[in-house]
C-alpha cells in the first residue's frame, strides 16, 4: 500500500509541484496545510504516514510543529506520523534544530524525490 | 552746554533760592516760628537739590536726578506760603502741594528713572493734574487760603468763594488720596514680583517711600476731616521725615550700585571657578539669586538652540527669555523668571560680563551636539544597514530562492516523465523555463536596490532617468549637471530620487512629480516635488529616517515640506567638496 503523505508549506507553486512529483513516484498525496496550525489539525485529522513540512511557516515554526506532531499529549510515540522537515535553506543553517525536533530527518527543497524521502523513511 | 556746568547752575540756582525763601520767612509778619520754618524749607529742599544733582552728575541719563531736584525746588517753592508778601505767598500757595506729585513720581519711576508700565503712567499723570488743576482752582476761590485770617493778598483770588474753595480743596484731597494708595499698591506689586538683588536696592526708598505717601495721605485726610492740628506748619517728626526721605533715595541708589557691583563681583569669580563647578550657568544663577536659570545656546553651523550638553532646547512658554550676543552675533540666552525682567540693566550687565565665558561654553555645546549628532546617524546608519540586509535576505528567500526550488523540483518531474509521458514533460519544461525568467527579473531588481549598475556606470542623470521611466507616475526630470558628483554623493542623490518616486507612487496621489539636481556653492542640491496630497512625515516609515541618515552622514540635510493638499517636496542638501 502506498505511503500517505500531508504536505505543509504555504508556498502554493511548491504544494503542487511536491504533489505531481511525489504522486509519481508512487505517494498518496492526502492532504495540504498553508500553517502550522492547519498541519496539527489536518495530521490529527488523516492520520497521515508521513508529513513533508516546511521550516518556516507564517505561524508556529516547522520545528515546533515537528514537536507537536512526534510527541503527541498520551504519550504513545508509534502514533504519530514520520515527519520530515523542508526549507529552501540548508540544513547546516538550522543547527541542531533538527534533530532536536522529533523528526526523522530534513530533505532541501531542491532536492525533493521519492528515493530521497525513502531513504529517510527506511 | 556740558551736564557739569548745567550741573552747577542747577545747585546755585537752588542756593539762591533757599536764601530768598529763608529770608522772605524770617521777615513774615503771619507766621509765629520763622526758625522751624526757615529749617523745614533748607534742610528739605537743600537735602533733595543736592542728593538729586549727585545722583544726575553720577548718572546723567537716568532721570531720578532730576526729579529729585525738582522735589527740592518745588519744596523751597511751596513754603514761601509763609510769606507776607502777595507775590511770594501766591506761589508758594500754588507751589506747596506739587512737591508731592514729584515725590509719586520718583517713587514710581525709581530706580530706573522711567515709568515701566501704563498704570504708573496714569497715577503719576492723576497726579500732577491734581496739584496743577486743584491748587491754582483753589487759590482761585478761596481769598484766606486753609482758613488762616490776615494772609497776605493772593493774587490769584477770582472771586472769594469759601464754600466753592472748600469743595475744590475736598475733590483736590480725595484724588490725591487716589493717587498715592495706587501708587503704594503698584510699589507692593513690584516688591513681591522683584529678584532678590532688586529687593536688596529697592528696600531703603520703599520705607521711606511708604512712610512719605503715608505722611501726605494723613496731610491730606486731615485737611479732609478739618484737623486745626497741622495748621501751625509741619511737626518736628514731619520735618525729621522730609529731611531724611533724600538721604534714603541716595542709600537707595547707591545699594543699587552695590547691589549691581556685588552681583558682577559674585559672577566675576563664579565664573573663575566655573571649571571647577557646573559651568556658566551655576555662576550666573547665583549672581542673579534666580535658580531656577537655564542658559540656551544657539548653534551656528544651523538655526537651532541647544542646552550646554548639545541637547536640543526649547524654552517652556511660562520663562522669560533675554538674548546674549557678541559681537552683533546672538550666542545664547538666559531663560529665566518673570521678576528678573523688571532690571534689564542688571540682567544686561551679567549677559555682557558673561558673554566671554558663554561664547566658549556655546563652542563646546555645539561640538557636543554635533558629536551627538553623528554618533546618533553613525548607529541609525548601522541599524538601517542590518535591516537594509534582513530585507535583502527575506527578498532572496521568498522570491528568487523559491522560484528555483520549484524551478528545480519541476526539472526533476519532467526528468522523472521523460520516457513515459514526453507531452507533460515538455509541458514541465517549459513551466520551468518561464520560472526561471521571473527568477532573473527578480535578481535584477534585487541588485539594482542594493547599488544600480546604471549609476556606476553612466552616471546620474540616466540613472534617474531610468527611475523616471519605471515610476507609475509621470516624471519631468529638470537638466541635470553634466559633470559627475563624487560616487557617495551620487549614490545619496540617487536613492533620494528613488525613494522619493517609490513614496510619490505609493501614497501621494500625484498626477505628475519632478526632479530637479543643482550643484550650488559646492553643494549638489537634490529635489523631488509632486503634486499630490502632502501630509508625509519623516518620522514615520523607515525609508524617508534611513534616507536621512545617508544624507546627514555626508554632511547634508535632508528637508521634507508636505503641507496637507499643497504636494510634498523632499529635497536633499548635499555638500561635495571633495569633486
Amino acid at each position: 500500500m502506498a505511503v500517505t503523505v500531508l504536505i505543509v508549506d504555504d508556498h502554493p507553486s511548491f504544494r503542487a509541484t511536491a504533489r505531481l512529483l511525489l504522486e509519481v513516484e508512487g505517494y498518496d498525496v492526502v492532504g495540504e496545510a498553508r500553517d502550522g496550525a492547519e498541519a496539527i489539525e489536518a495530521a490529527g485529522r488523516l492520520k497521515p504516514d508521513l508529513v513533508l513540512l516546511d521550516v518556516n511557516l507564517p505561524d508556529i515554526d516547522g520545528f515546533e510543529v515537528a514537536s507537536r506532531l512526534t510527541k503527541p499529549a498520551n504519550g504513545t510515540p508509534s502514533s504519530g506520523p514520520a515527519v520530515i522537515l523542508t526549507s529552501s535553506r540548508d540544513s547546516s543553517d538550522f543547527g541542531s534544530l533538527v534533530g532536536a525536533s522529533g523528526a526523522r530527518g530534513f530533505i532541501p527543497k531542491a532536492e525533493l524525490s521519492g528515493a530521497s524521502l525513502a531513504a529517510l523513511l527506511e | 552746554m556740558s551736564t557739569r556746568r548745567l550741573l552747577w547752575g542747577i545747585g546755585a540756582a537752588g542756593v539762591v533760592i533757599g536764601v530768598l525763601v529763608a529770608v522772605l520767612i524770617a521777615i513774615s509778619d503771619t507766621i509765629d516760628d520763622h526758625a522751624a520754618n526757615i529749617m523745614a524749607a533748607l534742610l528739605i529742599g537743600w537735602s533733595f537739590l543736592g542728593v538729586g544733582l549727585y545722583a544726575w552728575g553720577t548718572r546723567p541719563s537716568n532721570r531720578i536726578g532730576p526729579l529729585m531736584v525738582g522735589v527740592g525746588f518745588a519744596w523751597m517753592l511751596g513754603m514761601l506760603q509763609c510769606s507776607d508778601l502777595a507775590l511770594p505767598f501766591t506761589i508758594g500757595l500754588v507751589m506747596s502741594p506739587s512737591a508731592f506729585a514729584i515725590v509719586l513720581h520718583l517713587l514710581l519711576a525709581y530706580p530706573t528713572g522711567r515709568l515701566g508700565s501704563r498704570a504708573a503712567r496714569a497715577v503719576v499723570a492723576l497726579g500732577y493734574v491734581d496739584v496743577v488743576v486743584g491748587s491754582l482752582v483753589y487759590a482761585m476761590l478761596a481769598r484766606n487760603p486753609d482758613g488762616i485770617e490776615n494772609t497776605p493778598r493772593n493774587l490769584l483770588l477770582v472771586d472769594d468763594a469759601p464754600g466753592a474753595a472748600d469743595a475744590a480743596l475736598t475733590v483736590l484731597s480725595v484724588v490725591g488720596i487716589v493717587a498715592i494708595v495706587s501708587g503704594a499698591l503698584l510699589l507692593v506689586a513690584r516688591w513681591r514680583a522683584a529678584s532678590t538683588p532688586r529687593r536688596r536696592s529697592l528696600a531703603p526708598l520703599l520705607w521711606t517711600g511708604a512712610l512719605l505717601l503715608a505722611f501726605a495721605a494723613i496731610m491730606l485726610a486731615a485737611d479732609l476731616a478739618g484737623s486745626e492740628d497741622l495748621e501751625d506748619g509741619f511737626s518736628i517728626f514731619s520735618v525729621f521725615l522730609l529731611t531724611a526721605a533724600p538721604y534714603a533715595y541716595l542709600a537707595g541708589l547707591m545699594s543699587s550700585g552695590w547691589a549691581r557691583g556685588r552681583t558682577m563681583g559674585d559672577l566675576v569669580s563664579g565664573l573663575n571657578a566655573a571649571e571647577a563647578r557646573s559651568g556658566v550657568r551655576d555662576a550666573m544663577a547665583e549672581a542673579l539669586g534666580d535658580p531656577t536659570l537655564d542658559v540656551a545656546f544657539k548653534r551656528h553651523d544651523r538655526d537651532e538652540w541647544v542646552d550646554a550638553h548639545g541637547r536640543r532646547f526649547e524654552p517652556p512658554p511660562d520663562r522669560e527669555v533675554t538674548e546674549i550676543a557678541r559681537d552683533g552675533q546672538v550666542i545664547g540666552a538666559l531663560v529665566h523668571r518673570g521678576g528678573l525682567s523688571g532690571d534689564p540693566e542688571l540682567l544686561r550687565a551679567v549677559a555682557d560680563t558673561a558673554a566671554l565665558a558663554l561664547e566658549n561654553e556655546r563652542l563646546q555645546a555645539e561640538l557636543r551636539a554635533r558629536v551627538a549628532e553623528l554618533q546618533e546617524s553613525r548607529a541609525n546608519l548601522i541599524s538601517f544597514g542590518l535591516a537594509e540586509r534582513r530585507r535583502l535576505e527575506r527578498d532572496l528567500h521568498d522570491g528568487a530562492q523559491q522560484r528555483l526550488v520549484a524551478l528545480s523540483l519541476q526539472v526533476n518531474l519532467a526528468r522523472a516523465k521523460l520516457d513515459d509521458d514526453p507531452a507533460t514533460a515538455a509541458t514541465l519544461l517549459d513551466t520551468a523555463k518561464e520560472e526561471l525568467s521571473q527568477a532573473l527579473d527578480e535578481l535584477r531588481e534585487l541588485a539594482r536596490g542594493i547599488h544600480p549598475a546604471i549609476l556606476t556606470d553612466q552616471g546620474l542623470g540616466p540613472a534617474v532617468s531610468a527611475l523616471a521611466e519605471r515610476s507609475p507616475v509621470p516624471v519631468e526630470i529638470e537638466p541635470l549637471p553634466e559633470e559627475r558628483l563624487p560616487p557617495p554623493v551620487e549614490a545619496a542623490a540617487y536613492f533620494v530620487v528613488s525613494e522619493a518616486l517609490a513614496n510619490v507612487a505609493k501614497y501621494a496621489q500625484a498626477s505628475q512629480a519632478t526632479v530637479r539636481v543643482v550643484r550650488f556653492d559646492g553643494h549638489a542640491v537634490v529635489e523631488v516635488a509632486d503634486d499630490g496630497v502632502g501630509g508625509a512625515d519623516a518620522a514615520r516609515g523607515t525609508g524617508l529616517r534611513g534616507l536621512a541618515d545617508r544624507v546627514e552622514a555626508l554632511d547634508g540635510r535632508l528637508e521634507i515640506v508636505s503641507p496637507i493638499g499643497r504636494g510634498t517636496t523632499v529635497r536633499a542638501d548635499l555638500p561635495c567638496a571633495s569633486s
